[in-house]
């Protein structure tokens, strides 16, 4: 008889047939003891993990959506939105885990703008609140608009479990916060009317520039405070005459320049920066690293050498 | 005088408490069992042989749950072949199913707004609640496996021929029952998996000529997948379907029963059936010897399915549904790749000899106005299925014997091979070699791709966080980044761009040759770094571009052990 004959005619003893089942039905219960033994501590490390998934899923969130006011770093950016990774906004937390490694968040110092502010619920509730429904009355001219509302249900894009992940990876920040130095902090409440610079009255050339900014769709990706629409793929030009100023001297800049010799004024740099866009890519924009190849390269033809010349002068005097 | 309970006190005082209670207990025992007492019992799983007149036949004649089975069944199948006890094993994880899935019910909510936050809470706050949904998973796919071996097997030994053609065609019912059974169960979870899984799926009823769109919005309730569709879902996957089931499950083997399994072809004359015409020597009773094989068999499937689950199986979670962000690579379900090859046909005309699926496309397009889409996933798809369904009718030769059907069999044996060929073809490598249904975008996409994968884990998040160094090292043979496991890993992604350098992908693409890669690591947050994967290449255009995809790495995220 061939093996697979034997096989295929194979019928148990009544014995095999009890005893398999017997072992089946203890290997079953062990497996289930063994599983139940061991769960609570399991669940609790499990627990910590899809926790640290909603951090994860948090920042990208927060690059998409918040660091185009909030700053790539939490850090803030004046006139568009305070800072969040700011000690005085997150305060100082610890990661505690029990016998059970069940993980909670310990406050070290807690929030002090949640003080001032008199707000009696947690960090995370605030920042949820806020992201969902917006801030619905201007109480400060601190920011140039209030903050918008992100959630669903009030018309924005983000879904509940987006915005609870976000407030897992802000409310995250407070394990090593920026210094209070290094942010940009919210005017205390009642303070909020600070004074603002008078603004410098711009040249002809520049108000022509400045026409030509709006005109040629640089407020799709670019944002400039007060200045048409607010884009959020390619970096802030708010302050672009100071930045090009400091990019030029920086290293980063000198290194990885490409194709093009390095501007030696601000004017320069800009001009560098709409013509040749692939000359030299930032490390960090908005929604993270930077990318080649977003801008188009094509600007040189689309202006008169006057046009151009008006832009570069307008957005030199941005500082 | 008379009073209740006079009995047992006469009981009491005659035979002694101790008699009457144990005579009471194996009374309500007898009654529970529907003619078996305690003793009979034992002996049944001891194996005895049964006395005269033989008190197992009670439970089959006074009883509900054996009325239904045979009392006793022909030696001849009572052998591993020619039933292979796929249909009891069917039976067995349909129940099983129910179990766990009723278990799962009291967590779920089916709703979008809940339904992910559930999957979280069953995975991190339900004891057994992991193991529970592992098994209901693991046991659904073992379940299509199994219902369709049992399909195979009764194709095979011929069992569908007369007088078992109906019992065939509920069999083919209850496959497409499993099937979609699920089908329906995998959108609750409402992560991404299940999200495009099923709105691949649901889009196939799009395509229906004339009624397409209402059945469409039938299924999910509006033009798109949301809360409606969700909410229908989940009520066929826990009302309609199971009734369905159960009830053709019912007929199904009432039909069993009532033919009796059919005997391995060679043991009986061609047209013949003696299925039923037990010789009393070839007669193995039910009890004991096929409950106890049952029990056994059960038993085995159960405790493997308990293994599993304890170790390697974990049923996958991706990240929230969201409606517009499609990942890369979305698939259907395993059991509906070919489904999905079917549908890649029109896409793969130029890889096949001579464009025959092309003219196939042409002609229905110019005599009926088909598209491919319609044609191949609307017409073809479940025009195999209908095959399924009247094969019995359509078979004429009377004769279960191999040697005889050999067109049948090879028939049998082509169907099988394009299904696996075409279920291949779904899935987005395609099929090994001929390469036929690949589908990939550009080469350097697809470095990204193969190590930060949309959903899934992949080797980047699989390297541990803290195997990571902070800084931004270029892509080559000899990385030195002072950490093994990175080094490891720029190796792996170095030796990939090399591979699609060298050898072109099947739509004839590859990475140009002056490709370099760069891996950056940033400190986001103490515990907080972030991936990104850059390929500098030359393009088809000849420009020089650039690819860039990133992750988001957290200390304690634990990819490692998934």
């Amino acid at each position: 008889m061939s093996i697979f004959k034997k096989i295929v005619t194979y019928r148990p003893s009544f014995t095999v047939r009890i005893l398999t089942g017997l072992i089946s039905m203890l290997i079953m219960l062990s497996v289930c003891t063994f599983i139940g033994l061991a769960d609570r501590t399991r669940l609790n490390v499990r627990a910590a993990e899809f926790d640290a998934r909603a951090v994860e899923a948090g920042a990208k969130v927060y690059f998409d959506q918040c660091a185009r006011c909030h700053g790539v770093k939490g850090e803030g950016i004046e006139g568009q939105g305070p800072a969040l990774a700011s000690e005085q906004f997150v305060g100082r937390i610890e990661l505690v885990r029990d016998d059970m490694q069940l993980q909670s968040i310990k406050v070290v110092v807690p929030s002090e703008r949640l003080n001032q502010i008199g707000w009696t619920g947690s960090l995370r509730d605030y920042i949820i609140a806020v992201t969902e429904s917006g801030i619905p009355i201007k109480t400060s001219n601190a920011w140039d608009v209030n903050h918008p509302t992100f959630g669903e249900r009030f018309g924005g894009p983000l879904r509940g479990d987006q915005i609870r992940d976000v407030a897992s990876f802000i409310v995250n920040y407070g394990l090593d916060p920026l210094p209070n130095d290094q942010a940009i902090l919210p005017p205390a409440p009642g303070e909020g009317q600070a004074a603002r610079p008078t603004p410098v009255p711009l040249t002809p050339a520049q108000e022509a520039g400045k026409a030509l900014y709006e005109a040629k769709g640089c407020t799709a990706c670019h944002a400039i405070r007060g200045v048409g629409a607010q884009g959020a793929l390619g970096p802030n030009l708010t302050r672009i005459g100071a930045v090009a100023e400091e990019r030029i001297a920086s290293d980063h800049y000198k290194a990885n320049l490409q194709g093009q010799p390095p501007a030696t004024t601000a004017a320069e740099y800009i001009r560098q920066s709409i013509i040749h866009p692939n000359a030299y890519i930032v490390p960090e924009c908005p929604q993270g690293a930077c990318l080649a190849n977003l801008m188009p390269q094509n600007y040189e033809q689309q202006m008169t050498p006057e046009e151009l010349n008006n832009l570069v002068d307008y957005l030199s005097s941005l500082k | 005088m008379a009073f209740v309970g006079q009995k047992l006190v006469k009981q009491i005082q005659t035979t002694g408490l101790k008699a009457t209670v144990a005579q009471r207990l194996d009374d309500a025992f007898t009654r529970f069992t529907a003619g078996l007492s305690w003793n009979d019992v034992r002996g049944v799983l001891r194996g005895d042989p049964p006395a005269k007149p033989n008190p197992r036949v009670k439970p089959h004649t006074e009883g509900f749950w054996f009325h239904i089975r045979p009392t006793f069944y022909h030696e001849a199948v009572t052998t591993l072949y020619p039933t292979f006890r796929l249909g009891l094993l069917s039976a067995v994880f349909f129940t099983f199913e129910i179990i766990t899935g009723i278990f799962l019910m009291i967590f779920y909510t089916p709703s979008p707004t809940y339904a992910y936050g559930n999957m979280l809470d069953i995975l991190t706050n339900v004891p057994f609640g992991k193991f529970m949904r592992d098994l209901h998973r693991l046991g659904a796919e073992g379940m299509v496996i199994i219902v369709t071996l049992h399909m195979a097997r009764t194709f095979i030994t011929g069992s569908y021929k007369k007088p078992r053609q109906f019992t065939w065609f509920t069999g083919v019912v209850l496959l497409v029952v499993t099937l979609f059974l699920s089908f329906s169960g995998y959108l609750l979870p409402w992560d991404q998996l299940a999200f495009w899984a099923v709105t691949i799926g649901t889009s196939m009823a799009d395509a229906v000529p004339l009624v397409g769109p209402e059945i469409n919005l039938l299924l999910r309730g509006a033009p798109d997948i949301g809360a409606g569709g969700l909410l229908r879902f989940y009520l066929f996957h826990v009302v309609l379907f199971p009734l369905i089931g159960v009830i053709f499950v019912a007929v199904h083997y009432y039909k069993v029963v009532r033919f009796g399994i059919s005997l391995p072809p060679e043991m009986e004359a061609i047209g013949e059936d003696t299925a039923r015409k037990v010789p009393p020597e070839k007669r193995v009773n039910f009890m004991p010897d096929i409950i106890t094989n049952e029990l056994m068999y059960a038993g085995v499937a159960f405790a493997i399915l308990a293994i599993s689950c304890a170790t390697w199986y974990s049923a996958p979670l991706e990240h929230h549904a969201d409606p517009l962000v499609t990942p890369n690579h979305t698939v259907a379900p395993w059991y509906f790749y070919w489904l999905q090859g079917l549908l890649k046909i029109p896409h793969m005309i130029p890889l096949l000899p001579g464009g025959i699926a092309g003219e196939v496309d042409r002609f229905f397009a110019n005599v009926f106005g088909l598209t491919p889409k319609v044609f191949w996933g609307v017409i073809v798809g479940p025009l195999l299925f209908l095959l399924l369904f009247v094969v019995p009718y359509i078979d004429p030769n009377p004769s279960r014997r191999y040697g005889d059907r050999k067109v049948m069999l090879s028939f049998g044996a082509i169907f099988a091979a394009a299904i696996i060929y075409l279920s291949l073809a779904g899935i987005p490598t395609g099929v090994p070699i001929t390469g036929f249904g690949y589908v990939g975008g550009d080469p350097a996409s697809e470095v990204g791709q193969a190590f930060i994968p949309d959903e899934g884990v992949g080797p980047v998040r699989r390297l541990p966080y803290s195997q990571y160094v902070v800084g931004n090292f270029p892509i080559n043979a000899q990385p030195n980044t002072g950490s093994a496991g990175l080094d490891r890993l720029i190796r792996e992604i170095h030796d990939d761009m090399e591979a699609r350098k060298a050898r072109p992908d099947p739509l004839g693409k590859t990475l140009s040759a002056d490709a370099t890669g760069s891996l950056e690591v940033k400190q986001i947050q103490s515990n907080l770094r972030q991936v990104i994967i850059t390929v500098n290449y030359t393009d088809v255009d000849g420009k020089a571009s650039q690819f860039k995809k990133y992750t988001f790495l957290h200390a304690d995220s634990g990819y490692v052990a998934e």
